[in-house]
């Protein structure tokens, strides 16, 4: 019984992983836009397909299929506040506006996908085929691939917003956007870029998640459920929140698959998070603006 | 002062006309199909004033409106079914079970003021009811599907004129519904020109302002989820008795709360004839669209997202345009 908990508290982490990656995407957009993406899922599915799409049309290594699937949804992420969240900025509204156009968007998009690419769930091979066994526990190598990447990227992200000069003029432009505008700061292209990297985190996840779960029109949903109770549980606009969050809400969910089952998992999930919202709506390290 | 009176009557006389043409539309057009396309624009459009009470004048936008209409379809089926209840109780009940549910959820969206986290929170309960439904197997089938739900009973009006649900004839919801469709309405009518729904106006404006005021803004939030989910209630038990079968995914997906956001948004949120207009015309479009196949879902997510770029203000207020 230890072992088989040990076991599933380290699949959690993996899990885990995966939401930290797709709610520090979130997170990020709330942070600096004071705006929830409801489109952040599907492109997450919109990662999956291109990196399906590179492997069976391009033929290529999962190396560079990965580093298409995040080039093309940052573009998609900068187009898309370009044209859609832009307008809507700075307008009456502002609070419910982008919730609404972001979730056209993921309706637009879900069907897109259901439309042109078929209903039927499409698989992708594993990266790294195999399994490590390190003091009786069996582990497949695509998770420590998964712990490995989600490690490596989040340090790298974490340095890039604290030491770059991007970073500091998105930290600066998400504590106070008229300052951070008169010190010579366009904070719009500042908001392009932002949606543009919390995209290519999705699609990164999806990736990472593709060989494991499968293709669909409809994989987004679940992640982005997720990541809502992820960056509910860090505090919405917190980084480390979301990191923390995640990785919290993946080891919950595998402890009690085995504790209770699989069905209810989601139902101790959403449980948590409105309990969360009852007596500490600001999460671990959230500000007060809920 | 004169001009608004002349505003008032004339705004009466559509209403009136309109009124006519609902109830008199089954004697012109006995066709199931198009009786069946009306009864759905109905049914959104009690859907859609029910949301709008609460998302449009209260200022919560929320997100959770399925788990609602869901609560009461299912409740109103499993009790004629298991109980032998009369679907006409189970209107009401399905209604108050809704209610008791949209309390519920509306407690911890008291403490919350950003729209973000009060869209998390009730989508939040609404997926938890969804995946109750769906585990409950032994009580709802699950995603199996709960079948065999009684229609209305049939009855005979003291004219002598007697009222069919069984078989292929509708035209008998059809009246049912459009009953609850005016007495939602007007309903609802009544209630935004009462203090309470200026009590809902103001909050939505300014909070703090309408606290200096001495109005209870919690007492009044809370009313409002009651009301709002009361009415979606109804409208769920109906469904359930129409319709005549349920699946979790039917009633409580999240498909059916977008669909209740793109009617409203697109008819207009926060006024009144709004939500009334995005029913029936997104109804019937599609429907018109039904030959594009999925290509009308593409079209539902491009016109909201047009709507909002565009046109903020939705439909209603190029056609009525309101003041305050």
């Amino acid at each position: 019984m230890f072992k088989i908990l040990l076991e599933q508290i380290l699949n959690g982490l993996v899990l885990g992983s995966m939401y930290a990656l797709v709610a520090s995407g979130l997170t990020l957009i709330w942070g600096t836009m004071k705006m929830l993406n409801f489109a952040h899922g599907e492109l997450y599915m919109v990662g999956g397909y291109i990196l399906y799409f590179a492997f069976t049309l391009l033929g290529v290594s999962p190396f560079w299929g990965i580093l298409l699937a995040i080039g093309i949804a940052f573009a998609v992420g900068l187009f898309l506040e370009r044209l859609l969240l832009h307008p809507l900025m700075d307008k009456p509204g502002w609070d419910v506006s982008p919730l609404v156009v972001t979730l056209g968007v993921s309706i637009f998009l879900q069907n897109f996908a259901l439309k042109a690419w078929g209903e039927r769930f499409k698989s992708v091979p594993y990266f790294i085929e195999g399994t490590m066994e390190l003091a009786g526990f069996r582990i497949a190598y695509q998770r420590i691939l998964i712990l490995v990447v989600t490690a490596t990227v989040m340090v790298a992200f974490w340095m890039f917003v604290k030491r770059s000069r991007f970073g500091v003029a998105l930290r600066a432009t998400a504590q106070d956007r008229e300052a951070a505008t008169l010190l010579g700061i366009n904070a719009h292209r500042i908001y392009m870029y932002t949606f543009g990297i919390s995209s290519a985190l999705a699609a990164l996840a999806a990736t990472m998640l593709a060989p494991i779960f499968l293709i669909n029109p409809w994989m987004g949903i679940s992640p982005l459920l997720k990541a809502f109770i992820v960056v509910v549980l860090g505090g919405l606009g917190s980084f480390g929140g979301a990191i923390l969050g995640g990785f919290l809400l993946g080891t919950l969910e595998s402890l009690s698959v085995v504790l209770l089952s699989s069905e209810w998992k989601d139902v101790v999930s959403f449980a948590v998070l409105i309990l969360v919202l009852f007596f500490r709506p600001s999460g671990f390290f959230g500000t007060r603006e809920w | 002062m004169r001009r608004g009176v002349a505003l008032v009557t004339r705004r009466g006389k559509g209403v009136a006309v309109l009124m006519v043409v609902l109830l008199a539309l089954p004697l012109f057009i006995q066709d199931p199909y198009i009786i069946n396309i009306m009864i759905f624009s109905l049914l959104f459009g009690v859907l859609a004033v029910s949301w709008n009470l609460i998302s449009g004048y209260t200022g919560i936008f929320t997100f959770g409106h399925q788990a609602f209409f869901g609560v009461g379809a299912y409740l109103s089926a499993l009790l004629s079914m298991k109980l032998n209840l009369s679907p006409w109780l189970g209107l009401p009940l399905g209604g108050f079970a809704a209610a008791l549910i949209g309390g519920f959820i509306g407690l911890p969206c008291l403490r919350l003021r950003a729209a973000p986290y009060i869209a998390i929170t009730t989508l939040a309960f609404s997926e938890i009811a969804r995946i109750i439904c769906m585990n409950l197997v032994g009580l709802t089938r699950g995603e199996m599907g709960l079948w065999g739900i009684p229609a209305f009973p049939d009855f005979t009006l003291p004219g002598g004129l007697e009222v069919s649900f069984s078989g292929g004839n509708r035209t008998g919801y059809y009246y049912v519904l459009l009953l609850i469709f005016f007495a939602t309405t007007g309903f609802v009518a009544w209630l935004l020109r009462s203090h309470v729904g200026l009590a809902f106006r103001a909050i939505r404006e300014e909070q703090e302002a309408a606290l200096s005021l001495g109005i209870n803004s919690t007492r009044y939030r809370l009313l409002s989820f009651l009301i709002s989910s009361f009415l979606a209630g109804i409208a769920g038990s109906f469904y359930a008795h129409y319709i005549l079968i349920l699946t979790p995914t039917s009633v409580f997906s999240v498909g059916v709360m977008s669909e209740i956001i793109v009617v409203v948004l697109v008819g207009g949120l926060g006024t009144f004839w709004g939500p009334v207009i995005g029913a029936f015309s997104l109804t019937l479009l599609l429907e018109y669209l039904r030959t594009f196949g999925e290509y009308r879902f593409m079209i539902y997510g491009a016109m909201l997202v047009a709507t909002i770029l565009f046109m903020p203000k939705g439909v209603a207020s190029k056609i009525f345009p309101e003041k305050g």
